[in-house]
């Protein structure tokens, strides 16, 4: 007969036979593996990214369509599978800030916000394509008008992402625990603040603040990508670190001891 | 385990390093501006008489105006940092007001210019010029509203009673330091707009 | 206070948590399924599904159409009124994954993602079939586009559906394998459901066929997949509950793990 002792001693025998650590590489290998998933779909096989015109007639837009078929049902199609893997990806951020000596309520907030963009943020714009490829004899106004949807809803979602980008920036500064280094904190401010630059899109056509313009979105994407590539790697070094303390997480120790 | 980590963390002399930090941030944020610059002198370029014409729409003593008063501000903020090195917190409180007052000044001379500017007509959709226009302006505008939240820290670190930390006086130099960006900043935007022509 | 994910000790097992409620909270379920079930039957357009390859005067008659009319409206009203109400269940099963022996709070944080992921998906399709239905005599392409947006929207969202079930099954499989909170097959059971749903995510390929929207992958193995998964996790559940409630009961010598 199992007693209350033994039951809390075999969770934690059970603990040291099993890396503490492996849910927190899941979690890390899962992201990795979706940014690899989007690019792959956004960049290659849909082309939605870099954007096409805002500045085109229905017929080019009806041709653009045409031309990519395929590859926007086929692409969005595996979005539709694998978006779940957003989730990890937030939920092993808002541990993060559940590590540092900030209230909870930081991570808590990053993870309500982050959860939500995927819709507005994502799945609208794959949806609304998905549709406007659907039928290729559709009316072509009607065409245009998913056109403008999907890419004005994926570009032009902002708030939860910067308002996010600040929360996340703000427990990295007051931590006292060193979870992050400082100019991470100010390196999500340069994110958020494409946030704000992206916002023309919603006014221009043509130009480079247009939603394909050099500055909201070839300018914008490169502060992106190095922001994600930045916060992967972090995320990295900190499973390394984690005590799963409450205190100072500390530093890597130099390869040889570990 | 808790103390093997405390020991790791404590490095001799070594705060937390804001200064660094921020000048990454400093560094990466002219990258950024550069290549909004790059694109405007890019285009500017491609219809210089379009932009000659909307140029001359622009007051220029507005301009140097709004110059020389970040510029004082930037002269305040680096004596009131020299004052809290010192020890001499009541003037470097007055210091960091009268970095405040010039940062009104310059807010209210924008959003003034702005409105002008409107009603003759040069919109954010007017022409190309007046898109860079209000979008750099604007963007810079809101590195201010940030700058003041920067001088909202360094009043809160200058409340402390002496003798205050290390880390705090390393907290106000680099919200200073974030200051100086805006002013620098502004000199940039000002020279590209309103002088070159 | 203790909250969720914040204790660095092995979470509690029977007897420290609060549950008051929850059970409650379970006995939901079964009047949420007798709605779903009536709200589904009640709308023409599942029974039998609504084929894609209908023209759009085809489609803006079944509209028009005075029968299907009422039935639509108030099917999907219903729909929108109870829509979220799997909200509770799937949070109870959240307050599970946390009993189990997780060094963190990832898994926790990834389902909360994914139960706001889903409704929401689901409240987007009930409001446009809302909106077709609303003004039935307009231009019979913008009904089409509206029924294909609906459409779309309900059967290829599966992307927090699937991570649901694949984060549970994680879950268990994570779990100390002496004392499951919820057993091993609830796991392998989770993963076939998991499978079951992707192919829905490619309905955008075909008009007609088993992936169509009315196709015996998207539409049927889809949606007796999910009502599988909800009859079983309903009962596991309510096991799991209920048998956390007797341990409760029982002297604290005589507590059996899991």
């Amino acid at each position: 007969m199992n007693t209350l002792a033994t039951r809390t001693a075999s969770p934690l025998a059970w603990y040291a036979r099993q890396n503490p650590k492996r849910e927190l590489w899941l979690a890390w290998g899962t992201l990795v593996v979706f940014y690899i998933f989007f690019g792959v779909v956004f960049f290659v096989l849909t082309r939605t990214q870099p954007p096409p015109s805002p500045a085109w007639d229905s017929r080019k837009v009806v041709q653009w369509f045409q031309d990519n078929h395929s590859g926007i049902l086929i692409g969005f199609a595996i979005m539709f599978v694998i978006t779940g893997m957003t989730t990890m990806s937030n939920a092993l951020i808002a541990y993060s800030m559940r590590r540092m000596s900030v209230s909870p309520a930081f991570g808590y907030t990053y993870l309500i916000l982050y959860s939500l963009s995927a819709i507005p943020g994502m799945l609208l714009m794959c949806i609304a394509l998905t549709v406007g490829a659907l039928r290729p004899d559709r009316d072509p106004e009607l065409i245009t008008w998913t056109y403008d949807f999907a890419f004005l809803s994926f570009i032009g979602t902002m708030g939860v992402f910067l308002i996010g980008s600040l929360v996340w920036m703000l427990a990295i500064l007051i931590d006292k625990n060193r979870v992050f280094p400082k100019w991470f904190g100010y390196l999500n401010l340069c994110n958020a603040l494409t946030e704000i630059v992206v916002s023309p899109a919603w006014i221009f056509r043509r130009g480079v603040l247009a939603w394909n313009g050099q500055i909201a979105w070839w300018l914008n994407m490169v502060v992106f990508a190095i922001y994600t590539g930045v916060f992967i790697f972090l995320l990295r070094q900190l499973i390394q670190r984690e005590d799963f303390g409450t205190g100072p997480l500390p530093n890597l120790a130099p390869k040889a001891a570990r | 385990m808790t103390d093997h980590s405390v020991a790791q963390v404590t490095k001799p002399g070594k705060f937390v390093p804001g200064q660094p930090d921020m000048w990454a941030f400093v560094l990466f944020e002219t990258l950024v501006f550069t290549g909004y610059f790059g694109f405007y002198l890019f285009y500017r370029t491609q219809s210089p008489e379009l932009f000659l014409r909307a140029q001359a729409q622009l007051d220029l003593r507005i301009g140097v105006f709004n110059t020389l008063v970040l510029l004082l501000s930037s002269w305040s903020v680096a004596r009131c940092v020299q004052s809290a090195r010192a020890g001499a917190y009541r003037q470097a409180h007055t210091d960091a007001v009268l970095t405040t007052l010039f940062g009104l000044v310059f807010m209210v001379s924008k959003v003034f210019e702005w409105f002008r500017q409107i009603r003759i007509g040069n919109g954010f959709a007017s022409n190309d010029f007046f898109t860079y226009y209000y979008f750099l302006t604007g963007i810079h505008f809101i590195h201010l509203l940030i700058g003041f939240i920067a001088l909202g820290v360094i009043f809160y670190q200058l409340r402390r009673p002496a003798p205050r930390s290390r880390g705090s006086q390393e907290l106000v130099e680099t919200c200073a330091t974030y200051w100086h960006t805006v002013d620098f900043l502004w000199v940039l935007i000002f020279a590209l707009l309103y002088v070159v022509r | 206070m203790s909250d969720i994910g914040e204790s660095d000790a092995p979470p509690p097992r029977a007897g420290l948590r609060r549950t008051d409620g929850e059970s409650l909270l379970f006995w939901t379920l079964p009047a949420a399924a007798i709605i779903w079930v009536s709200a589904f039957l009640l709308f023409p357009g599942f029974t039998p599904p609504l084929s894609p390859t209908l023209s759009a005067d085809q489609v803006a008659a079944f509209y028009r159409d005075p029968h299907n009319l009422p039935r639509i409206r108030y099917s999907m009203i219903l729909f929108n009124w109870f829509g979220v109400c799997l909200v509770p269940i799937l949070v109870l099963l959240v307050m599970q994954i946390r009993r189990m022996a997780h060094r963190t709070p990832i898994f926790s944080y990834c389902m909360l993602g994914c139960v706001a992921g889903g409704p929401t998906l689901f409240l987007i399709a009930n409001i446009c079939w809302l909106l077709a239905a609303f003004r039935p005599e307009r231009n019979p392409e913008l009904t089409q586009l509206y029924n294909d947006f609906a459409w779309i929207t309900f059967t290829s969202q599966v992307p927090f559906l699937i991570a649901q079930c694949v984060i549970l099954a994680a879950a268990i499989y994570f779990d100390n394998p002496t004392g499951l909170v919820l057993k091993r097959w609830v796991a392998h059971f989770n993963v076939l459901v998991a499978a079951a749903l992707v192919p829905a995510a490619f309905t955008g390929l075909a008009l007609s066929g088993p992936l169509a929207w009315n196709g015996t992958l998207s539409f049927w193995l889809k949606n007796i997949a999910i009502a599988v998964w909800i009859v079983v996790m309903g009962v596991v559940l309510g096991q799991a509950i209920y048998r956390e409630r007797d341990q409760r009961a029982l002297p604290e010598e005589q507590q059996v793990a899991g």
